[in-house]
């Protein structure tokens, strides 16, 4: 059986700083507005959950796509006050609580859009960029049309960071992947003499949708090349 | 006018619920805190119930009908500081 094809139909990405005047789908704002969801449910989020919000409201306006979230690391920042807290005998933020874990972005997206389809947060040891395509080509072979991937992360926060943990940088990337319309994604081996190169982070998706860098996974010896 | 209490108390909502763009000015003290009024959830009720026990030692039951009574709106909220703080 030959494998459906796997297609780029839109984008959106959030790195602070980094805004280009000749690419409106890359925000560079510092603090995303996150508008699409009202100030009340807002509060809650951190910056990326901020982000994806408004990204996953540009891709799916209609709040009708399955969704699939992936983040390396989630909300380091909560999880280690809690952390603390518990360590001086002090009780736990419920608050706290409820947004620390990983589909915290993706639940609080839902009760503000109306999203009832599938929605999916994973954690993938450095191989998350790989773990979207792989769950989005499981829903596109379930006769989906279209499935939109997110892919954020935040710096680990210092207190945490063990010597050899590679820094992480703060950004959120969202793609809208379907099987026919589009540009088109193929993945190859990654050849045996290959540079070494880092785990993919949302920057490194961001650099390779501007085309300014090739897209590779070691974890899966795997790279992956956008038709143009 | 609120008293100094209702103000210390709102100053406490908006901080430990991270109430974005909102004042002190804009929670009527009469106006309900959950649902309708300020629109509050049920975290808030468990995160505003931790802040009390914090700030004032004052220990309610979750679920409890006197925590729904106390927590009606900020007066009576402040009603129930006054009447138990330890202090």
């Amino acid at each position: 059986m030959t494998p459906l094809p796997l297609t780029l139909q839109d984008w959106r990405a959030w790195w602070p700083g980094r805004a280009r005047a000749d690419e409106p789908r890359l925000s560079g704002e510092e603090r995303p507005a996150g508008k699409a969801v009202p100030a009340m449910l807002r509060r809650r989020l951190n910056l990326p959950g901020r982000a994806v919000s408004d990204m996953l409201e540009a891709l799916d306006p209609e709040a009708s796509q399955v969704l699939v979230h992936a983040s390396r690391h989630g909300d380091g920042e909560r999880t280690l006050q809690m952390l603390e807290a518990l360590t001086v005998g002090q009780p736990v933020s419920p608050a706290r609580f409820g947004l620390s874990v990983h589909n915290a972005i993706l639940g609080v997206h839902s009760i503000a859009s109306g999203n009832r389809r599938s929605q999916q947060a994973l954690a993938a040891s450095g191989t998350e960029l790989a773990a979207l395509f792989g769950e989005a080509r499981g829903y596109l072979a379930d006769g989906e049309s279209s499935v939109v991937v997110v892919f954020s992360d935040a710096p680990v926060p210092g207190r945490f960071r063990g010597a050899d943990t590679p820094e992480v940088e703060l950004a959120a990337v969202a793609m809208r992947l379907g099987t026919a319309t589009g540009r088109t994604i193929t993945a190859a081996p990654l050849p045996a003499d290959a540079a070494p190169s880092r785990a993919p982070q949302p920057t490194d998706v961001i650099r390779w949708l501007l085309g300014e860098a090739p897209l590779r996974c070691p974890g899966r010896r795997l790279s992956w090349r956008l038709a143009p | 006018m609120s008293t100094p209490l209702e103000h210390e108390l709102k100053q406490l909502i908006i901080e430990t619920l991270e109430l974005e763009d909102t004042t002190p000015e804009d929670i009527d003290p009469d106006a309900p805190l959950f649902g309708e009024g300020l629109g509050l959830d049920s975290i808030d009720a468990l995160e505003l119930g931790l802040a009390l026990q914090k700030t004032y030692g004052i220990q309610l039951e979750a679920e409890s009908e006197e925590a729904r009574r106390h927590f009606a709106s900020l007066r009576s909220l402040a009603a129930l500081v006054e009447a138990r703080r330890n202090d």
